[in-house]
């Protein structure tokens, strides 16, 4: 590792050195949406719902890839079998739709698993990134031939979702179901990147050899970073079977792949703040071009190369540089 | 009196090279026992080795009595067997406060469950922060705790990583070429510093370095290797004095 | 049953060759960079749809078309890897690997806004013929892919072994700072290099082109294929890259037969996950991944 001389401290030290407000601030965010509801019209409720649908998708990929460090693009198949394990339950057994959140969850989970077992033999970079791919491909097969579970190609109807008895059948209503369950995800989430764990996983990311060395059990925390991205992700599944009501395979192919993987890339890898920020650009700015279709990759695949080029910490590190509070320190004071 | 550490007819091969061959040797608490030997004699191999960072073929490990060869590298360190790297073994993802946090991670008490359910890891990082924070002072490293470690000078970084591999009050510290790169004064420094360790904490220590005055002024013993192989084993007189060591440096010359 | 063994071979063999193609257009490049490009199907893909503009929408007579579209996509090649990758080739693995990516989704995207989802079909600059020879069918794609990437691939192998700019490729193959030392411009090699694969990849997307119907997707398809070649090959190793695509292609007809229809979309996959897991290595790598 290269070390520059340290005449006087960088941007990012003097930064790191202003003490942080208290997070509490960030409080007042959820406060202020409460009201949302009253201004949208259903279209932008449906919008907004759509983004917050995805911030636990971008959350999950993001604690894999940005700060486990691994390449692995199983994401869409943990959203995939997350919407799925929702939709089944409640189409093929009964449930309500809240109870189907944390199965989804689980099976997320569950799949996190399977898919850190390459990444555990040693796997990486490409390989990892085209295995992975090819796991979520492969569950995608599986969605279209597994017919009478999954309804096949032409998908299944999902029955309308709802809450403890509470039907949620307007989007002002999902929009509190789903706030609530963002603000959890959020929450565990943070806890988790700022203790021992997400520190844990920074090293891995940085020095596998060294955090072993250490004391970290590489492998263990491997499996656990990716349970916990498939956990949240299949979460963030549960919520899109709520807010779509159909499932289809093709909702969940390689277009979706580069949806999510934009979101990490353009709101900063290892970042939860970054995880949400890309969340609202990726998810907001193809409603702006919905009738062009190739618009959204190639918008996409552009910002995600002028992001690597010029701003490689991604949109968060922009927040971070106008405020501390934005900025991730991974101790407490 | 047990060894703290004890390596018997330690054995790596690579293909079909044998990069350490039977080599065997023992250090003591509070002793500091230097690793010499031309390049590619197979130190950091050895160190590898050790640590549970490469596979050995043959051989046993022990620390503190107990075997460790079959065990993983995070079990070792876990254990109280603790190192530092040659190329910067420096988390570059994190400040150097958070290294050295990273350094105390086995003895900060927060489960995962309990992470999620009982109000965060408050408590348990607040003390290790604190720790870690001291730790740096000490060293009078305090002015970059929250500087990104990939920012630091070559310098700091060695001070940092040795901060980092302290931090659990290890019995055993492994230091690979800790001196490179530093300046005169620096090194001198670092002397102190690791005669310290030694002689106030009983700390063991086994260091690889090429710098050699350094070694001979602060080593209790110095085992030189050659072509994997041990080719002397005495105090830095009596190794100064040997003439198959001068043959492995002169050899390679 | 078995009395069709033959006839799946030989199509086997022939979808094997574009599958070495394309393994091999990708092992050139990342051979002389260490860097995959995962934005590689879609350069084969753009190089399809650059041949369909030169002959259908152009009017170009194919031949002509068909060089041009090499030379464009070897200038595509050369760019992206020169203005793109070349700046960040100091900076950690994962940022290389995603900018491959988002090349290769832009392209992707642009192709999707330029032409559409539907799919577009060149037309084949031979006859649609057929021969039997016993019970067994050639067709003319098959016996113009096959032939077309055989020669290719002597002609390959003689500029590798005989001409001297084979010997400069060979050097810096085997050591780089070697190379510079001896006054090879490296950098203007990688981007060649890079230059060199997607023209390869172009032609095996205009092959690919005469068979199965264009669309902006095809480029992951390709990309997949190319992969699961090179694994099972071994990573980097150029005969491998070859032998891969063969068995792919054989391995494909011959499960989608015997076994289960599915095994032609899914063998890539599956080859891809298995061997990485159990031989990492494949059948003739040796050399230690440096960069991806």
């Amino acid at each position: 590792m290269k070390g520059a001389p340290s005449t006087a401290p960088s941007a990012a030290a003097q930064l790191n050195a202003r003490r942080a407000p208290s997070r509490r601030a960030f409080w007042l965010i959820p406060a202020l949406l409460l009201p949302l509801p009253l201004w949208l019209d259903p279209y932008q409720q449906y919008v907004a719902n759509l983004v917050l649908m995805y911030v636990p998708v971008g959350i999950g990929f993001n604690v894999v890839v940005g700060n486990l460090g691994l390449l692995a693009f199983s994401n869409v198949a943990f959203f995939g079998i997350g919407a799925y394990t929702s939709g089944v339950l409640m189409l093929k057994l009964g449930l309500p739709w809240w109870a189907t959140i944390v199965p989804a969850g689980m099976m997320g989970g569950l799949a996190g698993c399977l898919a850190s077992v390459p990444a555990l033999r040693g796997v990486r970079l490409f390989y990892l990134a085209i295995m992975t791919l090819a796991f979520g491909e492969l569950m995608r097969w599986v969605y279209i031939r597994w017919e009478p579970v999954t309804g096949g190609s032409m998908g299944m109807a999902v029955p309308a979702p709802s809450l403890l008895g509470w039907s949620l059948d307007s989007e002002s209503h999902k929009f509190y179901a789903f706030l609530a369950l963002v603000i959890v995800v959020i929450i565990a989430t943070d806890r988790l990147l700022r203790s021992r764990f997400g520190r844990a996983f920074l090293a891995i990311k940085s020095n596998e050899e060294a955090a072993a060395a250490m004391g970290i059990p590489t492998d263990r925390y491997i499996v656990l970073g990716f349970a916990w991205g498939g956990f949240v992700v299949g979460i963030g599944g549960a919520m899109y079977a709520a807010l779509v009501g159909h499932l289809t395979p093709t909702s969940f192919d390689l277009t979706e792949l580069i949806l999510q993987f934009a979101i990490i890339m353009l709101g900063g890898l290892g970042s939860l703040t970054g995880s949400v920020l890309g969340t609202i650009i990726v998810t907001a700015l193809p409603e702006l071009f919905r009738d062009l279709p190739g618009f959204e990759e190639l918008a996409f695949g552009v910002m995600i190369v002028l992001v690597i080029l010029f701003l490689p910490r991604g949109l968060a590190s922009l927040l971070a540089r106008a405020h501390p509070i934005f900025r991730d320190r991974y101790y407490r004071e | 009196m047990t060894p703290l550490l004890e390596i018997q007819d330690l054995t790596v091969r690579f293909g079909g090279l044998t990069a350490v061959d039977r080599v065997s040797f023992r250090v003591d608490a509070g002793e500091i026992c230097a690793l010499i030997g031309p390049n590619g004699a197979g130190k950091t191999t050895l160190f590898n080795a050790i640590t549970g960072n490469a596979p050995m073929e043959s051989g046993r490990v022990l620390f503190q009595g107990a075997e460790i060869q079959h065990l993983p590298a995070h079990d070792i360190a876990a254990r109280g067997a603790r190192r530092t790297f040659q190329n910067g073994g420096l988390f570059g993802h994190l400040t150097a406060l958070e290294n050295v946090l990273a350094g105390l991670h086995i003895e900060v008490k927060s489960s995962f469950l309990g992470l999620l359910f009982a109000g965060g890891a408050a408590k348990a990082e607040a003390a290790a922060t604190k720790k870690a924070r001291e730790l740096l002072r000490l060293m009078e490293l305090e002015t970059i705790e929250d500087h990104p470690a990939s920012e630091l000078s070559g310098g700091q970084q060695r001070m940092v990583e040795i901060v980092r591999a302290l931090a659990t009050d290890p019995p055993l510290l492994l230091l690979d070429e800790p001196a490179v790169g530093l300046a005169p004064q620096m090194r001198e420094r670092l002397g102190q510093i690791i005669r310290g360790l030694a002689s106030e904490r009983r700390i063991g220590v086994l260091l690889i370095e090429h710098a050699i005055e350094l070694v001979m002024s602060i080593s209790d013993r110095v085992i030189v290797l050659n072509y994997g192989r041990k080719v002397a084993d005495g105090t830095p007189a009596e190794v100064r004095a040997d003439k198959n060591v001068l043959e492995a440096y002169l050899g390679h010359a | 049953m078995l009395s069709l063994l033959p006839q799946l071979l030989v199509s086997g063999v022939a979808t094997g060759m574009l599958y070495a193609l394309i393994a091999l257009s990708m092992t050139v490049a990342y051979r002389a960079t260490t860097i995959v490009n995962f934005g590689h199907g879609d350069m084969v893909m753009i190089g399809a749809y650059a041949s369909y503009v030169l002959t259908v929408t152009l009017g170009l007579p194919f031949a002509f078309a068909f060089v041009l579209a090499i030379a464009l996509l070897f200038i595509l090649g050369w760019v992206t890897q020169r203005g793109l990758m070349q700046p960040i080739i100091a900076g950690p693995h994962l940022s290389l690997a995603m900018m491959a990516l988002a090349i290769g989704y832009a392209l992707r995207g642009a192709a999707r806004l330029e032409w559409g989802n539907g799919v577009l079909s060149l037309p084949r600059p031979y006859p649609q013929a057929a021969f039997m020879v016993g019970s067994v069918v050639f067709t003319a794609d098959d016996l113009v892919i096959s032939g077309f990437v055989l020669v290719l691939l002597a002609a390959l192998f003689l500029v590798f072994h005989v001409t001297p700019i084979g010997k400069v490729i060979q050097a810096v193959f085997q050591t780089q700072r070697g190379a510079a030392l001896v006054g090879i411009n490296v950098r203007a090699f990688h981007a060649g290099m890079w230059g060199a694969g997607a023209a390869l990849g172009a032609v095996g997307g205009v092959l690919l082109a005469l068979i199965v119907p264009l669309s902006p997707d095809i480029g992951v398809w390709t990309l997949v294929r190319g992969f699961a070649a090179m694994t099972l090959g071994g990573f980097g190793s150029l005969p491998g890259a070859v032998l891969g695509g063969l068995l792919l292609g054989i391995m494909e007809k011959l499960l989608g037969f015997y076994v289960s229809t599915v095994f032609i979309d899914i063998t890539a996959y599956l080859v891809t996950i298995l061997v990485l897991l159990i031989r990492p290595k494949g059948l003739f790598g040796q050399h230690a991944t440096l960069r991806l």
